[in-house]
């Protein structure tokens, strides 16, 4: 990420931000150290540090069945459709949460408490799913991966939901960029620790089992219960902030109403079709990955999760530098149509030769971070504002849903017929992605639709848009403030809230308060 | 003796090959299979039932040729397969020379000249170590072996075109352990995993030990093959890798211990398996257990006759190799976990069978790629159409 202008912008402002809040500051005109101020730059790194931390525990334990399958299994006596029920148990609440976490941060809860609630649900399941472990009771392993889910992919948004309401501006593609980081990071050093921690636990207890099982799923819990703790910290810095800047608790600013479904474009379809077939092919394969490389390539267990972890490693620093490059170049569906063909070839790749997995796994990887950084910005050109929260809802709970489905399917297919079939079956899912994309780009282009214009053809238009918006509201505009706010923005703007979080440059009148919605997209 | 791993970059295209050949098999009609006819006959004219253990005649009939498969438990249970170029050929067995085991001669395949190739596999031994700090490496802590020829074989259970019989031993207190022998007509897949390829030039064994009372609670198994291949014998083992695991998942090699011909290219008679052994009689995924084999090695051809009644009746003079399959990996179940363990062979003269893709696999792959190809051709189609009739009608029009 190439972020020393962002570190430069981010000293900038706050200097002249903070001499502007002393200034209208009322009273209370201790001198805090830059620590505790938190209207210093100083102050907002410590909280950064604990917002990107926030989610560290969530992707760490996510990924723990994936890093320990052969123990997992071996261990508590699975075939692999059952083991695959553990990654399907956590997408089953979010088929239904997604629609719902943005109205419960803004209504019930508050963000401050709702982080603190669904950090809570992230602990106490992995508790429990370390505790059904322990015990050999695979039911009470389920329920431990359902209520993580609940809180897992909620936190996210509220992740989000904290950077925005206190990075503003071009410090907010630095932050999300190292939240991407953070995650990612999580991911990995759990795929290349979880198996360390395990044999060493067996040393200790004598021999594997259960109860090593048990025992090395609590020492994962540790991070969940680290990121309570930044939960905590953030919540009192946050209430803290507030009442010494007079601001608001910061909002996902969602919408979510279910009949917009109807008014929804065939464009937005396909787009949903294009993710579902998509990221089934993803992640159910790094699932079961590890046991993949060990068996057919000959790696050995250390190596194979070495690869199986590189998909994430990659996207960490490809994603800002992609997403950069797409917001340059637009041509969104091109982008896409190259992600999904560039992951066929990497599935047939893998199904089809012995050529060396790394290769495979890291164009994989890179075409990952493509399409995620191609294809969620395209929901806001295919559909109105005001819809934006529904569609991008919908979006994330027919993910969950497929899945929640394919996982469970494709550890019945593995036990069934092999790894060829399995391999076959994510080509053919990948290969729906791709009709769905070629599908699209057509009906784009006969609709004449702006899904697939380059970048230079988007500024002109949106120039003429915002010229003609200007005349359009010259006449009715009253007052400065509230009004002003309230003015509808243009197709362009909107793009850019978007692109924004994947690592372009943001222009200065956009506003950000949606932004979550796509961001949030971007790291599952 | 080293065995030879074929892993060269020119594999895809073979596979491209394969694939597109099979393809077009299924559309030209179907394979030709080679039809055998098998008349199967045990203790072929014995007076009297031979004591401690039956004899198995399966003659497999072709065209122009004979395939006379026997397998006999007197002594070390022993699988024989001798090819014959005529289709009348016969087996003549002198009784009481067989069954004294004193000299050779015992059993003759008439007329003699006709005897194109013959292959033999004796299960000599098994052998339980117990594997203290689950390394699995058997180089120490063995107990006794287990001479297969001192077991009390029951008598021949037949199936059809398929053979049972079952040994035991003093120290196994209930357990057994089973030989099965499956002769095959034409082409055909087992049933059951490891779901091998066979063909009517091959036999199939499954070997399993049922309910064995181990001497330690760690113990692990390795099972000793002596193979007989007459003036070739059975030097080297191949493995070849293969893409295909559909029929046995999650395993991507196959082992083959072929007698190479003078020339070293073409193969006379084969022992292939898959480097599995399942845990379980109706196993799953889960139940599988890798096993390795040693270095085929040259053997006393005393030793060896002397073991089996079949061997010294069939055989003068003969080269004798043997190997050891060992089952389990550190880290794998030991045998105590489910007591049974099942490990399957074919045996067979000619060149192995080579595993291909089902259509399943194919179709998938042809429809997948297949319709994004042909609505990209059809839309583009589309919009140069689209395109045409746009230029057609112009924007602006001449006044006059």
């Amino acid at each position: 990420m190439a972020d020393f202008e962002e570190q430069q912008n981010l000293l900038e402002e706050d200097d002249e931000s903070s001499s502007g809040e002393r200034g209208s500051a009322s009273g209370a005109d201790r001198q805090m150290s830059a620590i505790c101020d938190p209207s210093r730059a100083l102050h907002r790194v410590v909280v950064l540090t604990f917002m990107c931390f926030l989610g560290f525990g969530s992707y760490f334990c996510y990924d723990n069945p994936a890093a320990l399958q052969t123990q997992v299994i071996q261990d508590l006596n699975l075939n692999t459709a059952k083991f695959m029920q553990l990654y399907a148990w956590y997408s089953w609440p979010n088929v239904v949460l997604c629609f719902f976490g943005g109205f419960l941060l803004d209504r019930v809860f508050g963000i401050r408490l709702g982080t603190i609630i669904f950090s809570l649900f992230v602990c106490v399941g992995q508790v429990i799913f370390a505790a059904g472990a322990w015990l050999d009771l695979f039911w009470l392993m389920e329920v431990g991966r359902f209520v993580f889910g609940i809180g897992g992919e909620s936190l996210a948004v509220a992740q989000n939901t904290y950077a925005v309401n206190w990075f503003k501006g071009k410090e907010l593609n630095l932050v999300f960029g190292l939240q991407l980081s953070m995650a990612r990071l999580g991911s990995t050093v759990n795929m290349n620790i979880m198996g360390w921690v395990y044999n060493k636990v067996a040393a200790a207890v004598g021999s594997p089992g259960y109860y090593t099982l048990g025992a090395s799923l609590m020492i994962a819990a540790v991070t969940c219960v680290f990121s309570l703790i930044c939960a905590l910290v953030l919540g009192f810095l946050d209430k803290r902030a507030e009442r010494i800047l007079h601001k608001e608790q910061g909002k996902t600013g969602e919408v979510i109403k279910l009949t917009d479904v109807k008014d929804f474009p065939l464009t937005l379809w396909l787009i949903f079709i294009i993710c579902v077939g998509y990221y089934v092919a993803i992640f159910p394969f790094i699932g079961l990955g590890q046991v993949f490389f060990i068996e057919k390539f000959n790696f050995s267990p250390a190596e194979a999760r070495a690869v199986n972890s590189i998909v994430y490693i990659i996207s960490a620093p490809a994603s800002p530098v992609l997403g950069f490059m797409v917001d340059k170049t637009g041509r969104n569906v091109v982008w896409v149509i190259t992600a999904v063909v560039a992951t066929l070839a990497a599935h047939v790749m893998l199904a089809f030769t012995f050529w060396n997995p790394w290769i495979a796994m890291s164009l994989l990887g890179v075409s990952y971070s493509l399409l995620a950084c191609a294809l969620w910005p395209m929901v806001a050109f295919v559909v109105p504002e005001h819809q934006l929260g529904t569609a991008y809802g919908f979006m994330q709970s027919i993910q969950n849903l497929g899945l929640a489905l394919i996982a469970m399917a494709a550890g019945a297919i593995l036990d069934s017929r092999g790894y060829l079939v399995l391999e076959v079956f994510f080509c053919a899912c990948i290969c729906i992605a791709l009709i769905a994309v070629v599908m699209l780009y057509f009906v784009d282009y006969v609709k004449g639709g702006d899904l697939n214009q380059s970048a230079a053809a988007r500024a002109k238009v949106q120039k003429e848009a915002t010229s003609d918006a200007e005349a359009k509201r010259r006449p009715s505009k009253q007052t400065q403030g509230d009004l002003a706010r309230l003015a509808p923005m243009s197709a362009f703007s909107l793009r850019n809230r978007y692109l924004s979080r994947l690592g372009a440059q943001l222009p200065d009148h956009c506003s950000t308060h949606l932004s979550s919605l796509a961001y949030r997209s971007v790291l599952k | 003796m080293a065995p030879a791993v074929t892993m060269r970059s020119n594999r895809v295209f073979v596979v491209l090959l394969v694939l597109l050949f099979s393809f077009c098999q299924s559309f030209v009609g179907g394979t030709k299979e080679y039809q055998r006819k098998l008349i199967v006959s045990v203790n072929p004219n014995a007076t009297t039932l031979p004591p401690g253990g039956d004899l198995l005649h399966v003659r497999a009939v072709g065209n122009d040729d004979t395939l006379h498969f026997l397998f006999c438990s007197q002594g070390a249970p022993t699988l024989l397969i001798v090819h014959t170029n005529s289709s009348t050929s016969s087996v003549q067995v002198n009784w009481p020379q067989f069954l004294s085991r004193n000299v050779s001669g015992g059993l003759r395949v008439e007329p003699q000249s006709s005897i194109q190739y013959s292959i033999a596999v004796v299960f000599s031994r098994l052998l339980e170590y117990d594997d203290v700090n689950d390394t699995a490496k058997p180089d120490s802590g063995f107990f006794p072996p287990y001479e297969l020829q001192n077991f009390k074989w029951t008598r021949l259970q037949l199936f059809g075109a398929a053979a049972l019989v079952c040994g035991k031993t003093p120290e196994f207190v209930n357990g057994s352990l089973c030989l099965k022998l499956s002769v095959f007509d034409s082409d055909g897949r087992a049933e059951s995993w490891p779901r091998l390829l066979h063909s009517s030039n091959s036999s199939q064994l499954e070997v399993w030990l049922d309910g064995i009372t181990t001497q330690a609670p760690n113990s692990r198994f390795l099972l000793e093959l002596q193979a007989v291949g007459g003036d070739f014998p059975l030097s080297r083992v191949d493995v070849r890798q293969f893409i295909d695991d559909e029929f046995t998942p999650s395993i991507f090699k196959v082992s083959e211990w072929v007698s190479p011909a003078a020339g070293g290219s073409d193969v006379l008679g084969y022992v292939q398996w898959k480097p599995v052994a399942y845990r379980q009689s109706s196993p799953a995924l889960e139940d599988a257990t890798p096993c390795r084999y040693s270095d085929p090695q040259s053997q006393d051809a005393n030793a060896t006759a002397a073991s089996s009644a079949l061997i010294r009746a069939f055989f003068s003079a003969h080269n004798v190799t043997g190997l050891n399959v060992s089952f389990g990996l550190a880290g794998e179940p030991f045998y105590n976990s489910t007591k049974f363990l099942s490990w399957t062979v074919l045996v067979g003269v000619g060149a192995p069978p080579v595993d291909t893709f089902s259509p399943i696999v194919l179709t998938i792959m042809a429809v997948g790629l297949g319709i994004p190809v042909i609505l990209l051709l059809l839309g583009g189609v589309f919009v140069c159409i689209h395109k045409r009739r746009q230029g057609a009608t112009a924007a602006y029009q001449s006044i006059n």
